[in-house]
């Protein structure tokens, strides 16, 4: 079953007096359960594949089902649900609210899907300490390390269970040994069955995918050439 | 669903206990017209309270005073004076009157008994001037009719005349030697004064006025100029203590306040006639003036109001614009919260309900500086102050107020920012 069916999608960006277009005709599936990796030089169009993906942005043509949703046929105002309830963000910067601590900062997708205060709090310490980090409630994201930030922001992609988990180099801004356990806890949540989506420039990090896409100029070269 | 309001409020606090000098700064204009608007309004409200008290303390509302009108050119003839048959004409037209007193001011003259004297402010009153003032002797009677048809050597003394002569012994029926300068024209014009001495018995005492002042420029007992007075019959004075002296002034006093105006036109017309239309006197009610003033200190407060409403709006605009760059500022962490799932309605709230709990937090500080210094403000000012609870909800309302018209603009701004291009915002 595809948990992602994209088709025919074109996504031009205005810039003014020129039209540019981003991605041109993509077609891509993603199945439930599927560890996918997509690379692409910078300008390749990786980036808004990405946002489209992750309701962030709209296609300009073409269908977008998500978990047999057509959500490129939502309106704007719709999309924040999708994104709340049906995808997990993690980020290179990470992202983090500096101002809140970590269990507040995980407690955030809870709170905009209307959960109980009580019921946020227990489900936050429960995700933090599926990660490790059921001693640091209390910390603010400056007093971690990067890669301890990187778990917090899994455990806030997670804690709503989404259908998708989507990873924008999610290692980029870590030294190689937190690299490798951030890996591991994707790994992990690929076994235990949930759809991952990372974008990544290092092949070593693809590598550990089922599949890998490669995008370049707006096309998909190779999608269903790996795993 | 949206996050509810106390969710929000939440937010809004957090958010301003993390910018702690911020959020200072940025209601600070607010305080300052919140604190304007509550000394403003307790200012004039005070000052319609005073106004009030002194207008009761003088005779009330129902009062009309004939004086001599200082704008009349007295150059072109006539003089601002009755004798006492025009005063018994006027009594005669004017029965619905529930008082008629004419007096004449003779000013300073030195009342003593033995060794014992003190200068007094002699008038010649008529027994009315009870009702028309509204104060009583203490001990003893006042001036009754009989004593000015009789020309009577009696004599009604302020409490602190009283004092003065006989300390602590009673004054009923002691006789009081009056000693006062007389100005006579001989046959070639020129004036020529020769003092006189009158006896006088006491027949009463006036009960001792007392109104203090609210700080200003006079301290002390506002009244006690009535304190210093002496009273003898109206004839009395003119006849026996000195001729020259004439009525200038009449005190009435209507029945109630609503027949005060019609009757103060009446009394206009009257003495109008009586002056061969010239306009010798003015005829004042008490009614009408307090109405006057009430006109004049709300036009005062309205002003002064506007002035602070406008620093308020000032503030207002500092507030949207520190919201604006906090905004700026924050547009990651909005990027993040769109990414997570916030609805734009969710960071419209967000925002504009911060904005509300600024300035509203500026609006309770504002009230609470105000009210701390509106007895510092009243001495400074000379005049008295008098918070209402009606101030503090009018300051409350207009600084939540301010919040929510320029709060929107910001929360438009916030909630309209695009998800992809916040995030990429350093």
């Amino acid at each position: 079953m595809d948990v992602i069916r994209i088709s025919q999608m074109i996504k031009d960006y205005d810039l003014g007096k020129i039209k540019v277009r981003a991605l041109c005709g993509v077609d891509l599936n993603i199945r439930k359960g599927e560890f996918v990796a997509i690379m692409g030089p910078s300008g390749s169009g990786k980036s808004t594949l990405m946002h489209i993906i992750g309701c962030l942005d709209r296609p300009s043509f073409g269908d977008y089902y998500l978990d047999d949703q057509l959500v490129s046929a939502l309106p704007k105002s719709a999309l924040s649900q999708i994104r709340n309830k049906k995808i997990g963000f993690v980020f290179q910067s990470f992202n983090l609210l500096p101002h809140l601590n970590i269990q507040k900062n995980v407690e955030l997708p809870l709170m905009y899907s209307g959960l109980a205060v009580r019921k946020r709090s227990h489900k936050a310490i429960e995700i933090l300490a599926s990660v490790g980090l059921e001693d640091r409630l209390r910390h603010k994201p400056s007093e971690l390390s990067g890669g301890q930030r990187q778990r917090v922001a899994i455990a806030r992609a997670i804690v709503n269970e989404p259908s998708i988990l989507l990873a924008d180099e999610p290692t980029g801004n870590l030294d190689s040994q937190s690299g490798g356990d951030i890996l591991e806890i994707f790994n992990k949540l690929h076994q235990a069955g949930n759809t991952v989506i990372m974008v990544t420039h290092d092949s070593a990090v693809a590598a550990r995918a089922d599949r890998v896409i490669r995008i370049m100029d707006g096309n998909i070269q190779d999608g269903d050439l790996a795993g | 669903m949206a996050i509810s309001l106390a969710e929000s409020l939440h937010i809004g606090f957090a958010d301003i206990w993390t910018r702690k000098v911020r959020s200072i700064v940025t209601i600070f204009g607010i305080v300052l017209g919140v604190m304007s608007i509550m000394v403003v309004l307790a200012i004039v409200n005070g000052m319609n309270k005073s106004t009030m008290k002194w207008m009761n303390e003088r005779g009330g509302l129902t009062r009309i005073d004939v004086e001599r009108n200082w704008s009349y050119d007295f150059s072109k003839g006539g003089k601002a004076e009755f004798n006492l048959r025009e005063i018994n004409y006027l009594q005669e037209q004017l029965p619905e009157l529930a008082a008629f007193n004419s007096t004449i001011s003779k000013g300073d003259a030195e009342l003593s008994r033995g060794e014992n004297k003190t200068m007094a402010d002699l008038q010649g009153v008529m027994p009315d001037m009870v009702l028309v003032e509204d104060w009583r002797p203490d001990k003893g009677r006042f001036i009754k009719e009989l004593d000015i048809q009789e020309n009577n050597n009696v004599v009604v003394l302020g409490s602190t005349v009283a004092r003065e002569i006989f300390g602590s012994r009673n004054p009923l029926g002691q006789l009081v030697t009056l000693s006062s300068e007389t100005v006579s024209y001989n046959s070639s014009g020129e004036a020529e004064s020769s003092l006189k001495a009158t006896q006088l018995e006491v027949i009463g005492v006036m009960k001792e006025r007392q109104m203090d002042s609210m700080g200003g420029p006079f301290q002390g007992n506002m009244l006690e100029y009535l304190n210093r007075r002496a009273y003898v019959p109206l004839s009395t004075m003119i006849n026996k203590i000195d001729p020259n002296q004439q009525i200038s002034s009449l005190e009435l006093k209507a029945k109630d306040t609503e027949s005060a105006g019609a009757l103060r036109r009446k009394v206009e017309e009257l003495v109008l006639n009586l002056k061969g239309g010239k306009r010798l006197f003015s005829i004042v009610s008490a009614s009408e003036q307090m109405q006057q003033m009430k006109q004049n200190s709300m036009i005062f407060s309205v002003i002064f109001v506007m002035i602070a409403v406008i620093s308020l709006l000032v503030g207002g605009i500092v507030i949207m614009n520190i919201m604006l760059a906090s905004i700026k500022e924050r547009t990651r962490e909005i990027g993040v919260r769109l990414a997570i799932g916030a609805r734009r309605r969710d960071i419209f709230t967000q925002f504009l309900v911060q904005t509300v709990l600024i300035t509203g937090l500026g609006g309770v500080f504002g009230v609470v500086a105000g009210y701390s210094i509106l007895g510092v403000v009243g001495k400074y000012l000379g005049v008295e102050v008098a918070a209402s609870a009606q101030m503090v909800w009018v300051a409350l309302f207009v600084s939540v107020g301010v919040g929510l018209i320029f709060g929107i603009l910001p929360a438009v701004r916030a909630s309209n920012l695009d998800p992809v291009l916040a995030l990429r915002e350093e």
